[in-house]
This record gives structure tokens, C-alpha cells and sequence, in this order.
């Protein structure tokens, strides 16, 4: 991630001149979300073991002086919540972190179409803890296991409120992420630009961008699912930039889903409202799908009220989180993981990598190429490549630099792929090197041969 | 397995070539060269002539007991035209058409299709994926003229018989055990609402 100052050619204002400039920088404002709600999401274990949990709780009940019957029951009750709760949790995030990169397309279509191609490789975060780049106040952003602080964090990058920071308040060049879009808005708005459509661009109706999935659903108490992002009409999808109106709903629609319609945002303290979801917290016109403020505000809340009903029994459960939440570590590196791990986690940032070469790709080539790139490539890659390496490495467990044991994560750290050979050549070198120590996952061989070619751009 | 090798050739181009023939099963001898090849379909109840199901003993149109197509737990892994599954990934066509999709790879979902399965995206999310997938192949039936008999389970394969069957079956995502209960339902009366065409 750019670490420059925000507008570096005129000042705190977006120009015809800069534009570019400000554009790319609200991708990698998009890009800073994806590693940060993924890696918080893999610490889910989304389908815990509740005969386990319950069974554990009951013990600790009848010890507190409860009968059998009655333990067992507030057991049964308590265990459905968090087997509710944590598979809810994990929908939610994912529902984000999918409306993310949605997000992040459409700014590159913006950019194709105004300003020039589209720079995604090698942009994730570098350095930890990040920050949303340009966003006043700074604020530190781990990747780090669910938790109520790290509930926090998300809230203040989705606020659509400035962030309660006096100190900072004479600085304001943007305080909310809607505010920054705002100028990029104005800007288009106010200017003759020519829009560049004779470029490809990743456009609706080509069944790119999927609202849900089954990622995306979780299941009440009574086992019925619900989908947590609306797929309507005005529920947000890509827009093909010719314009300026198709400028403008693609900028709203990054600005709704991510903030709402001009939903309060935390309290004046910094705190969380946990009243009652209002209006506003709806992202689309139809009210059906909370922002992505709100759907972070449900799960603080929710998170808040069940830790305080496992305290009021006084059975030695603060934190919830042990019932579903692996114990990975705050912002750890592959150079962290000892030489039997490391091969692996190398991989699965090369996929990670790969994904965003992909992307690009797809900014260069048109019609049935990007249709099969985008397709099978990017789909395949995040669905049963990324995602299936990332379940893998995380049985395994390594001591820290710290000496505390740790179940392995996803690092989401940016490959530097080489220029001396295919991006695609280096990730079957790195497959083998990791199937060498870990051959559970000789099983993504072939599903890594049949991905596209796509070569480096903008080096 | 061996080292996997680059090859600019061998990009977008899948694995090795599927062998069209039903997997062999116990009981019934394993399929040969000189064994007729049987149409390919993605799940029970949905096979055009007889003798074309897994286990090649069923008589009529649509009264087969499993899929022809090669498993598969998951979008873009099915081999050939027809042969994907459909419900849980993809875009609202590819959701609208399992066992119907154009080419190598547009299924979005695993094969055999569960009878708890459901569609996650458009106006029909929550409804039962394989009576879908029977609706379609009743239609093309109706169009050439044929009978359909009864599907041995009447919404498809029930998931714990698909393990009962084939040893194990998963299909995909992360959400959790479709056919499942915390405790407060059962799980067979929410597969009969799906069963009924209602949405879950």
C-alpha cells in the first residue's frame, strides 16, 4: 500500500490533474479492507462442535448449583446462540469483504475510463498495523482474530460519521470514506472529461459479480437460512463507466453499501449504539441490506449482549470467543512460520497475489479471454484454491517470535513475483516447494495447472 | 503425486480425460472398453434411458438412482457440457440451470445435488435446487415425446443417503451442515417444506 501523502500534485482537492491519482488511491482504500476482513473471518470456525460446547457448559452450571434439567436446558439454549452467532458472524464479514471488491472494481473501472489502467498488484498493506491510506485521523489496523476490539475497527472504517478525534479536526482533508468519494464525485461532476470506453472494463451482465452465495448465508436457531446481502435491482453490482451518470451511481454504490444512507455512525464518546437498527443503516433504497456499518454494528452489539449473558452466570466464560475463534496471532509474517510452514504460507500468498495479476489481466483483455480469465480464473482461485489453502494451513500450529504456541494463519502478504519467468510458472514452482512438506494439499495441483496464463502489468 | 510442471499449454485446459463410463460400485463389474458409454447426468431421477443411472439397473426415464457424471463438490470442476450441479455458487443462470450448463466448468455446484440443497441467489433463492434440475429435464423429456417415471426419492437424493451411498459427500461452502438442527427443529420437516417447493 502507498504510503505517500494523499494528493501529491495540488494540495487537498481532486483535480482533472489528479484525479488519477485520487482514484487509485480509493482502490487501495478498497484493497486495505480485503486482507484485514479475510484474515478476521478465517479465525471463524463457522460450524463449532455443540455437543461440545454444550456439554462443557452444563458441567459448569450444575458445579454453579444448577440442576441437571435446568443446566441442560440453558446449555442447549446458550450453545444454539453461539452456533448461530459465529456461523452469522462469518456470513456477514463475508458478505462485506465480496461487496469490497466489488468495490474495488468498480474504482478500477472508474480509473480505466478517466485516468489510466488500474494498479493492483503489490498494493495490499506491507507494513502492520496499516491504515486506510489518506484517512484523517490514522488509526491502526491489525489483522487480527474476531474480537470485540477488532469489531471496533471495522466500525471506524465503514463510519459514515468523522471519527471522534478534536486533535485532528483542522486537518480534514477526508474523514470518512464517503467523504473522500464525495470529492472524486465532485470533481467528475464539475469537468468536461473524456470517458476512455473503447477500454475494457469489468461490466454487469456477465455474471461476474454474485451478491450471494453460500458463503454469504447463515442459519437461524430454528436451521432456516438467511442471505445476507440483497441481490435486487438496486442492491449494487458492476456499472460499466461511459459517463457521468454511470460515474455516479458507481460511486454510490460504494458509498451506501459502505456507510448506508446517512445512517448515524458510533456515539460522540466513540462507542457503539446498540439500539435498534434504523433506517438508515440500509445500503440500498429498498431498505433490505444493512451497511456495511450497520450489518459490523449487529455483530458488535449481539457479540456485546450474549458476553454479557455468559458473565451474569458467573461460570468463568468472559469471552465468547473461545468457543469459535482459533487462536491465530496480531499481524503475523510468513518469515514468522518455521521451514515447514513457510513453503505453504508462500503459496497461498502467491494465489492471493496471483488474483490481483489476474485482475489487472482483465483490465487489458476483452470478450471471451476476459470472460475465462475472470471466470476461471479469479472465481476458481478464490473459491477452491485460496479458500481451500487457507482452511489447510490452519491445522497446523507454530511457535511465535513471542514463545506462545499459535494455530497458523493466512498472511495475505503481497508475492513479489519475479520478471524473469510467468507469474503462473513461479506459482507451480511454489505449489511443489509447499506440497513437499505439506501433501494434504496435493489435491490443488491440478486446479492450479488449469489456471490462466496472465503475465505482469503496470511494471 | 509428481512434481506438477509449467506449460503455457496447459492453462484453462483441465485435467486429465474423464472416463465416461458410471464409477464401478460393489456388486456390479467395473465398466470396460467395450461397455456402451451412458448419457451423462447430474443426479437421481434425471437420466433419459434406461440402464443410465450409477448402477445401470433402473428401467425408465427418470427413475435412476444416481448420477452418471463424475463427482464433484463444487463449481467450475465439472467436466463437459450437463454435467455441473448448480445452487450454491454462480449467477442467477447458472443457479436457474443445473445439470443444464453450456461447457466444462459453468456448473456451479457439486454433483450429485442433494435434496437439502437450495438456491442462493434471485428471486427463487431458498427453493430446492434438484427440483429445478427435475422440472428441466421433465421439459425436455415432454419435448421428445417421452414418459417420465417417478424419481426414487420424490425431491431428490436425501444427503445422509447420498453418504449411505457413496461413502462420503460434501458439497461446498462454509456455512455449516445443510441438513443440521441446533435443537429447536427437525431437520426432516424443513427438507419437506423445501420438498413442497417452498422456500427455506
Amino acid at each position: 500500500m502507498s504510503k505517500h501523502k494523499f494528493f501529491s500534485k495540488s494540495g487537498d482537492k481532486v483535480t482533472p490533474e489528479n484525479l488519477g491519482e485520487a482514484i487509485q488511491q480509493a482502490i487501495e482504500i478498497e484493497i486495505a479492507t480485503i486482507p484485514i476482513y479475510l484474515y478476521t473471518y478465517y479465525s471463524i470456525n463457522r460450524s463449532p462442535d455443540q455437543d461440545a460446547i454444550s456439554g462443557s457448559l452444563a458441567q459448569k452450571l450444575v458445579a454453579k448449583g444448577k440442576t441437571a434439567k435446568e443446566a441442560s436446558e440453558i446449555a442447549l439454549d446458550l450453545s444454539a446462540e453461539i452456533m448461530v452467532f459465529s456461523n452469522k458472524t462469518g456470513a456477514l464479514i463475508m458478505s462485506v469483504a465480496i461487496e469490497e471488491m466489488l468495490h474495488m472494481a468498480l474504482s478500477s473501472n472508474l480509473k480505466q475510463a478517466l485516468a489510466g489502467r488500474p494498479e493492483l498488484v503489490g498494493k495490499s498493506p506491507s507494513v502492520w498495523p496499516a491504515c486506510l491510506p489518506g484517512h484523517i485521523p490514522a488509526f491502526d489496523i491489525d489483522r487480527a482474530k474476531l474480537s470485540q476490539d477488532q469489531l471496533m475497527t471495522f466500525l471506524k472504517i465503514e463510519s459514515p460519521d468523522p471519527l471522534p478525534d478534536p486533535k485532528m479536526l483542522k486537518a480534514i482533508e477526508y474523514r470518512t470514506i464517503g467523504e473522500f468519494y464525495d470529492m472524486i464525485k465532485t470533481c467528475i461532476d464539475q469537468n468536461d472529461l473524456p470517458f476512455r470506453t473503447f477500454l475494457p472494463q469489468l461490466i454487469e451482465g456477465n455474471g461476474y459479480y454474485n451478491a450471494n452465495n453460500i458463503d454469504t448465508v447463515y442459519y437461524d436457531k430454528e436451521h432456516k437460512p438467511h442471505f445476507t446481502n440483497d441481490d435486487g435491482p438496486d442492491s449494487g453490482d458492476l456499472v460499466y463507466i461511459r459517463d457521468k451518470a454511470s460515474a455516479n451511481k458507481a460511486i454510490d454504490f460504494i458509498v451506501e453499501q459502505g456507510e448506508g444512507s446517512k445512517a448515524p455512525g458510533l456515539n460522540p464518546d466513540g462507542s457503539v449504539n446498540c439500539g435498534a437498527i434504523v433506517p438508515g443503516d440500509f445500503d440500498d433504497p429498498d431498505k433490505k441490506e444493512l451497511s456495511h456499518f450497520a450489518k459490523f454494528q449487529e455483530i458488535y452489539c449481539t457479540y456485546k449482549r450474549l458476553n454479557e449473558r455468559f458473565v451474569a452466570l458467573d461460570i468463568g466464560v468472559n469471552d465468547i470467543n473461545q468457543y469459535f475463534v482459533a487462536n491465530v496471532a496480531k499481524n503475523p509474517l510468513t518469515k514468522d512460520y518455521p521451514a515447514n510452514i513457510a513453503p505453504v504460507s508462500d503459496l497461498l500468498n502467491a494465489v492471493y497475489t496471483y488474483i490481483f495479476v489476474m485482475v489487472e489481466d482483465c483490465y487489458v483483455k476483452s470478450g471471451n479471454t476476459q470472460w475465462e480469465t475472470f471466470m476461471f480464473g479469479i472465481h476458481k482461485s478464490m473459491i477452491f484454491i485460496l479458500n481451500s489453502i487457507c482452511g489447510d494451513i490452519m491445522n497446523l500450529s507454530y511457535t511465535g517470535p513471542d514463545g506462545k504456541e499459535y494455530v497458523v494463519a493466512p498472511t495475505f502478504e503481497d508475492y513479489p513475483f519475479g520478471l524473469l519467468s510467468s507469474p503462473k510458472s513461479q506459482l507451480i514452482d511454489l505449489f511443489n516447494a509447499a506440497v513437499a512438506v505439506y501433501p494434504a494439499i496435493s489435491y490443488l495441483g491440478q486446479r492450479i495447472q488449469d489456471l490462466p496464463d496472465a503475465p505482469l502489468h503496470n511494471n | 503425486m509428481s512434481a506438477l510442471k509449467y506449460s503455457s499449454e496447459l492453462s484453462m485446459c483441465g485435467g486429465p480425460a474423464p472416463a465416461p463410463a458410471p464409477a464401478p460400485t460393489p456388486g456390479t463389474a467395473a465398466s470396460s472398453p467395450g461397455t456402451p458409454s451412458v448419457e451423462l447426468h447430474v443426479c437421481m431421477g434425471l437420466n433419459a434411458c434406461k440402464g443410465h443411472d450409477r448402477f445401470g439397473t433402473n428401467n425408465c426415464a427418470g427413475t435412476g438412482y444416481c448420477a452418471t457424471a463424475e463427482q464433484h463438490n463444487c463449481q467450475t470442476l465439472n467436466n463437459c457440457r450437463g454435467q455441473g450441479g448448480c445452487g450454491l455458487y454462480g449467477d442467477i443462470e447458472a443457479q436457474k440451470n443445473p445439470g443444464n450448463n453450456e461447457c466444462a466448468w459453468q456448473g456451479s455446484c457439486a454433483v450429485p445435488i442433494q435434496a437439502e440443497r437450495f438456491r442462493t441467489l434471485g428471486p427463487d433463492k431458498g427453493t430446492s435446487v434438484w427440483l429445478q434440475a427435475r422440472a428441466l429435464f421433465e421439459d425436455r423429456m415432454r419435448k421428445a415425446k417421452r414418459t417420465v417415471g417417478p424419481a426414487p426419492f420424490k425431491c431428490g437424493p436425501p444427503q445422509n443417503w447420498l453418504v449411505s451411498v457413496l461413502g462420503s459427500y460434501d458439497s461446498c461452502g462454509n456455512s455449516g451442515n445443510k441438513v443440521c438442527s441446533f435443537g429447536f427443529n427437525n431437520p426432516a420437516d424443513n427438507a419437506k417444506r423445501l420438498c413442497e417447493g417452498k422456500k427455506e
